[in-house]
């Protein structure tokens, strides 16, 4: 019996080693520098059944397309509405926005855990773990209100170490306790949390916003991704500019607003939406130059 | 929206609606409908009271396009061989003779097309869908370009044949000719109060009108404006107060008048408001509509307005 315990104790002993010793996974990690890592709830007090957002906000000093490192929390018993991402660069950096639609569908108090990227942290050389700060979120189901934390934008480094003390320490408390961590703390850092079911349903918008900043954000994704959906949206958020909703055409737009800066943008929307594809380019050159112009 | 691809060289369409508004006072659905369909390659209906430039109008497009112009006036004791044509024995030959009908014409302009009968109406509706006409034993193709105006009084229907939803279809498109607003019968006294004055023509040929059909084909019509044209038209199948809705034909002319618009303003492609402006025109008289209209004196238009605001453009 008791070598049986010296062998198990062994085994754990063995697997916290390679855990604290093992570079963060033998992944192929991007080295970046992460300037910022936050996380945010428009609402950090909702009632069952009620919408609200998380914002997860990643600053890098590299120019990249995509974070596909940022791993966002789980959401335990919400519902996902909608998740966007939208990606901008400029000369200072990256930042990246991640919007997750959820759903409170229990009540009680609720935190998520603070979203991470995995990555060789370039001011060091070292691989790390930078994560967000942890959100609460209280769900009132009968009128309860409780007061929460809304997240900021604070970002902690992650120190392979502070795995070692912790493993260590659930050795002590009991062998099979800790093989059983140090597996389910192994599984954690070799495997990714399981990508995010699509959204089932269309999310509404996520933080209130003015038409200007949806052009701007239409534009973003646009030019990221010009898709025809995205044109699309772009062309919708110029004629809410201009003042008509969905089903509107472009004679409505110009007849609601008649401004001289928006009216090329309206137009150009119109040629690269509905003209044919050998003039699409340079609709669409001129469509993100008036957009832009109109932006400024 | 204009685009560098514009109508080649020689007339162009736009001069044929500066001619026409030269003549005409107002009148622009009327003038903007016989322009497109001449590009369209398609007849119009026209429908008003007497005396509002109905005919002014269609003598005004053929004098533009230095085309050939016939006018009929459709009365009840008229028989198709007075519209199409007949064979007459020559004494000196001692052999039949053809003399050919007043549908030899490049613009043809049926006046009050509903006073005849229905015979007479079935020879010029199959003169303008076939584009040919048999005399006797022989075919004869009509000239090209061809066009037919006709013209309908709405207040005058004693002793009229109303045209089947079937011929209705022929045509292109239907205008409702208005009385003109104050200022334009002003203008018009004035314009026209010392007589006539003359009409501006050959701004354009029967070649260029050809030509511009020709390029009209031409014009890209996106998928999406294809289906707001289509939707449209399905939208009048089932709606309130229609018993019957417009055939697919109905699609087809929309589309071809969209072409024809872009064509006219110099684009390379067609609009939602292209199809959207243009419905009416197209869908009004393909369309039957519940006895409940006569009944309760609904206006047919507003039912039409109805249907194309139901229809979101893309």
């Amino acid at each position: 019996m008791a070598g049986t315990r010296r062998r198990v104790a062994a085994l754990a002993a063995a697997v916290a080693a390679l855990i604290a010793l093992v570079p963060l996974p033998a992944l192929a990690l991007r080295t970046l520098h992460v300037d910022a890592l936050g996380m945010r709830a428009d609402r950090t007090q909702v009632r069952v059944g009620e919408v609200f957002h998380l914002a997860i906000h990643a600053r890098v000093r590299e120019a990249v397309t995509a974070l596909d490192e940022l791993v966002i929390p789980d959401v335990g018993t919400m519902q996902i509405l909608g998740d966007e991402r939208h990606v901008s660069s400029s000369v200072n950096g990256t930042d990246i926005v991640e919007t997750l639609t959820l759903e409170a569908r229990q009540p009680g108090t609720f935190t998520f855990s603070g979203a991470y990227v995995d990555a060789i942290d370039a001011r060091t050389g070292k691989p790390s773990r930078f994560t967000a700060n942890p959100v609460r979120v209280v769900v009132a189901g009968n009128g309860a209100v409780i007061t929460g934390n809304a997240g900021g934008t604070t970002f902690a480094v992650f120190h392979p170490w502070d795995v070692v003390r912790l493993i260590v320490g659930v050795m002590l408390g009991g062998t099979a306790l800790v093989v059983a961590a140090a597996l389910a703390v192994m599984m954690a850092r070799t495997r990714r949390p399981a990508p995010l079911p699509m959204p089932a349903v269309v999310a509404p918008p996520a933080p209130p916003r003015t038409p200007r900043d949806a052009v701007a954000a239409a534009l973003r994704e646009y030019r990221t991704a010009p898709s025809h959906d995205a044109l699309m949206r772009l062309r919708g958020a110029l004629f809410a500019v201009a003042g008509v909703g969905a089903g509107a055409t472009l004679r409505d737009a110009l007849a609601a607003r008649a401004d001289a800066t928006l009216r090329p943008a309206l137009i150009a929307a119109e040629r690269t939406a509905f003209g044919p594809a050998h003039a699409r380019d340079a609709a669409s050159a001129e469509l993100i130059d008036a957009t832009e112009a109109w932006l400024r | 929206m204009t685009t560098s691809s514009a109508p080649g060289t020689g007339g162009r369409p736009r001069d044929v609606r500066d001619a026409l508004h030269a003549t005409i006072v107002g009148q622009d659905e009327v003038v903007e409908a016989l322009v497109l369909s001449l590009i369209a390659g398609g007849h119009v209906l026209l429908e008003g009271a007497p005396g509002v430039a109905k005919t002014l109008a269609c003598r005004a497009l053929a004098a533009a396009i230095a085309g050939t112009f016939r006018r009929v006036q459709f009365t009840p004791d008229l028989l198709p061989s007075d519209i199409v044509g007949t064979r007459i024995f020559d004494q000196k030959t001692g052999e039949f003779a053809t003399v050919l009908g007043p549908l030899f014409a490049n613009v043809v302009l049926a006046d009050e097309i509903n006073r005849a009968p229905a015979k007479v109406q079935s020879a010029l509706l199959e003169g303008m869908q076939e584009r040919r006409a048999t005399i006797g034993p022989a075919t004869h193709d009509l000239p090209a370009p061809f066009v037919v105006l006709a013209t309908m009084n709405p207040y005058d229907s004693d002793g009229t044949y109303p045209l089947p939803l079937a011929q209705l279809d022929r045509f292109l498109a239907k205008v409702v000719v208005q009385y003109p607003s104050r200022e334009e019968e002003r203008a018009i006294v004035d314009r026209f109060g010392a007589g006539e004055p003359p009409l501006r023509s050959g701004v354009a040929s029967a070649a260029d009108v050809l030509r511009w059909q020709g390029e009209a084909h031409a014009v890209f019509v996106d998928a999406k404006v294809r289906d707001y044209a289509i939707d449209l038209v399905r939208a009048t199948r089932g709606a309130e107060l229609v018993a019957h809705g417009a055939s697919p034909r109905a699609a087809l002319a929309l589309v071809a008048l969209a072409r024809a618009r872009a064509y006219l303003e110099e684009r390379t492609f067609a609009t939602p408001d292209d199809v959207r402006d243009l419905a009416p025109s197209v869908l009004r008289h393909r369309i039957s509509y519940d006895d409940r209209i006569a009944i309760a004196g609904g206006d047919p238009e507003e039912v039409v307005r109805r249907i194309i605001a139901s229809v979101r453009a893309p």
